[in-house]
């Protein structure tokens, strides 16, 4: 029983960081309507920055959100626009194509500017740790786990009660309509790429102190985040949180009861029961 | 006869003499080509020929972008080792009962995906090759896992006491290889005009409507798969054959079902040549590339000084980039010829034409 609920409670705090990483998919998915299959290489691109302002500049990997953050959203807009807008007429499996192919370019300029090797950051309370309910905890999955409740209760508050979040709602609902309505459509969804790019950023940011650093590590999470987000429901920000957390357990709890090496199994099964039988997600409204 | 139709038969007749003399030159080659290296990037453009070819019939004929075909390659080239390892069961037998192995891979793929349209499809199909993925690294006493299988000798081919190769050079290879890829090439060209080939662009263009019309889409789409996983399968067991080792990160990753699409996609998807021109372009490109070939040229042709730090940097660390030209013309051809650079040429020389 112990063992179930460290289990259940590592798995919640890591899957506060999958929450972020599947709510940037969901938006870029629920305004444009592409699946953005560079997503992990955009969070790739985070771990590096974070790790070389922590051994250049020595800025703390949790404090450099702040730098991390803007810097990601600018890298997402000009995406966009440069590449993305033109797309957005295209067929969607040509869409896919795109961030593929983007995110090859961008883990292989990694690979091309740092090499191959596998980079750790390591901080001086890197293997120390806290006790939560009576069980103890990593300390940087603990503080991961509290700015990520932060940033989603702030992303919250945004979508909600901004003029801007409102208008982006509105875009993901009906784009002609929102467009009707005067909303600049075209810049809603350089913001909302933006805010993927810089949720899959931080997402890094915050999982670069307790994970290995290299060139390919997007691939692993970018399947992630489309098991996320399917599962909480494409499109929808409550359900990707919940798919994080969701997705969190599961790895936890199956890689102690059917080992670590299948836990990835376990996962994508999950997958695929929710796509065959219910598509539309725990949370999503119908899949047209 | 119209002028028109002796054109037309003009320009056919044209056409399959040169393809004649194609085939003719591809087959003579070996005997006047010494150099190993171009051997080797031959056979690696056949292979993926073949599996940009079974893509294509799968992808570019019926319109589902699979991004799982690693799935079938690594059934082909797993079966085919692990037969020849540890049953001693000569390839050229093995390599059946790979097709057979991507067969079952094949229809269980078929019947979870298919009930899936676009880009959940695409994500279905990504997830089930990597559950394969995983069971492959997991099953260590099958497949040895995340170690590989490496084969120590591949015995002698030989029919009625008569050696017909000893497999000690690459030029056996190259024949295996020429000859499975025109095989594909020949069932591309009968499928896309056929009935069969009909029944698959229906879908393609329109499912719906297709279904109207009495086409069974689910049967039709696993008859599409069941050929397309065939021929990937026999491009796995050749490469693995060939090889000579196999392990899941390079026979059933993400990054080789990306791959396979990528010949498809930037050659021309739904065209006979498509998946041809984009194995002749990308694998050279990228084998110069891991190779440092392009990065000795562009310090010979004195663009970069080797002395100086870029030309260090190129020399240390081009070749781990090979698949960055994947990325980056993948990206040129959506953005800009989205028919590929099959259609787009044609339609450069029909532009040309008309003018």
């Amino acid at each position: 029983m112990a063992i179930f609920v460290q289990a259940l409670i590592s798995g919640i705090l890591i899957g506060g960081v999958y929450a972020l990483i599947g709510i940037g998919l969901t938006i870029i998915f629920g305004v444009m309507r592409i699946i953005n299959f560079a997503h992990g290489d955009i969070l790739m691109i985070g771990m590096y920055a974070t790790y070389y302002l922590f051994t250049l500049l020595h800025i703390d990997p949790f404090l450099s959100v702040v730098i991390t953050i803007p810097l990601m959203f600018l890298f997402g807009a000009m995406l966009q626009k440069v590449f993305i807008n033109r797309a957005l007429d295209a067929l969607p499996q040509n869409q896919i194509l795109l961030t593929i192919g983007l995110g090859l370019i961008m883990s292989n300029s990694v690979m091309l500017a740092f090499t191959s090797d596998y980079k750790i950051l390591t901080t001086r309370y890197s293997s120390s740790s806290v006790t939560i309910l009576g069980i103890s905890v990593s300390s940087p999955l603990a503080i991961s786990f509290a700015i990520t409740a932060a940033i989603t209760a702030a992303l919250y508050w945004f979508f909600l009660k901004t003029d801007t979040g409102q208008a982006i709602r509105a875009t993901a609902q009906d784009r002609e309509a929102a467009r009707l309505m005067g909303i600049n459509v075209r810049k809603m969804s350089t913001i909302a790429f933006g805010l993927g790019a810089a949720l899959a950023g931080t997402a890094g940011a915050l999982i670069a102190p307790t994970y290995y650093i290299f060139p390919q590590v997007g691939s692993i999470f970018t399947l992630k985040s489309f098991v996320i987000t399917v599962l909480g429901g494409m499109g929808s920000v409550v359900g990707a949180t919940l798919g994080g957390v969701l997705i969190g357990v599961a790895e936890s709890i199956g890689g102690v009861y059917f080992g670590s090496g299948w836990k990835d199994v376990v996962v994508f099964t999950l997958f695929l029961l929710v796509l065959l039988f219910k598509p539309a997600g725990l949370l999503g409204k119908s899949r047209t | 006869m119209t002028p028109d139709s002796n054109a037309v038969y003009r320009a056919r007749r044209i056409s399959l003499a040169s393809l004649t003399l194609a085939i003719g030159v591809l087959f003579l080659l070996p005997l006047f080509v010494e150099s190993t290296y171009v051997l080797h990037l031959m056979i690696l453009i056949f292979i993926n020929t073949i599996t940009g070819s079974s893509w294509n019939i799968l992808g570019g004929y019926t319109g589902q972008y699979s991004v799982g075909h690693a799935a079938y390659f690594g059934a082909g080239a797993y079966t085919t080792m692990i037969l020849l390892q540890y049953r001693h069961i000569a390839p050229w037998y093995g390599i059946w009962a790979g097709v057979v192995a991507a067969l079952v891979t094949a229809l269980i793929i078929g019947s979870i995906c298919f009930r899936l349209r676009g880009p959940y499809f695409v994500l279905a199909s990504i997830a089930v090759a990597e559950i394969f993925r995983v069971s492959v690294l997991n099953l260590k006493n099958i497949t040895n896992g995340a170690e590989g299988i490496l084969i120590t000798e591949i015995p002698p081919l030989s029919s009625g006491g008569i050696l017909i190769t000893d497999w000690d050079s690459k030029v056996p290879f190259y024949f295996t290889g020429l000859v499975f890829a025109l095989l594909v090439i020949l069932v591309s060209w009968r499928v896309g005009r056929s009935k069969l080939g009909y029944y698959f662009q229906a879908i393609r263009e329109d499912q719906d409507a297709a279904h109207s019309l009495g086409i069974n889409p689910t049967i039709y789409k696993n008859i599409a798969l069941s050929i397309s996983a065939i021929f990937t399968s026999l491009a796995g067991s050749l490469y693995a054959v060939y090889v000579g080792f196999i392990d899941p990160g390079s026979v059933l990753s993400v990054e080789l079902s990306v791959q396979i699409v990528m010949i498809g996609i930037i050659g021309g998807v739904g065209t006979i040549l498509g998946p041809v021109v984009g194995a002749a372009l990308l694998v050279p490109l990228s084998e110069g590339l891991r190779s440092n070939a392009i990065a000795n040229l562009l310090i010979r042709a004195g663009i970069v000084d080797p002395e100086s730090r870029a030309g260090a940097f190129l020399k240390e660390n081009l070749g781990h980039a090979h698949v960055l030209i994947y990325g980056i013309l993948v990206v040129i051809v959506i953005l800009f010829m989205p028919e590929g650079l099959v259609g787009f040429v044609r339609r450069a020389v029909a532009r040309r034409a008309s003018r």
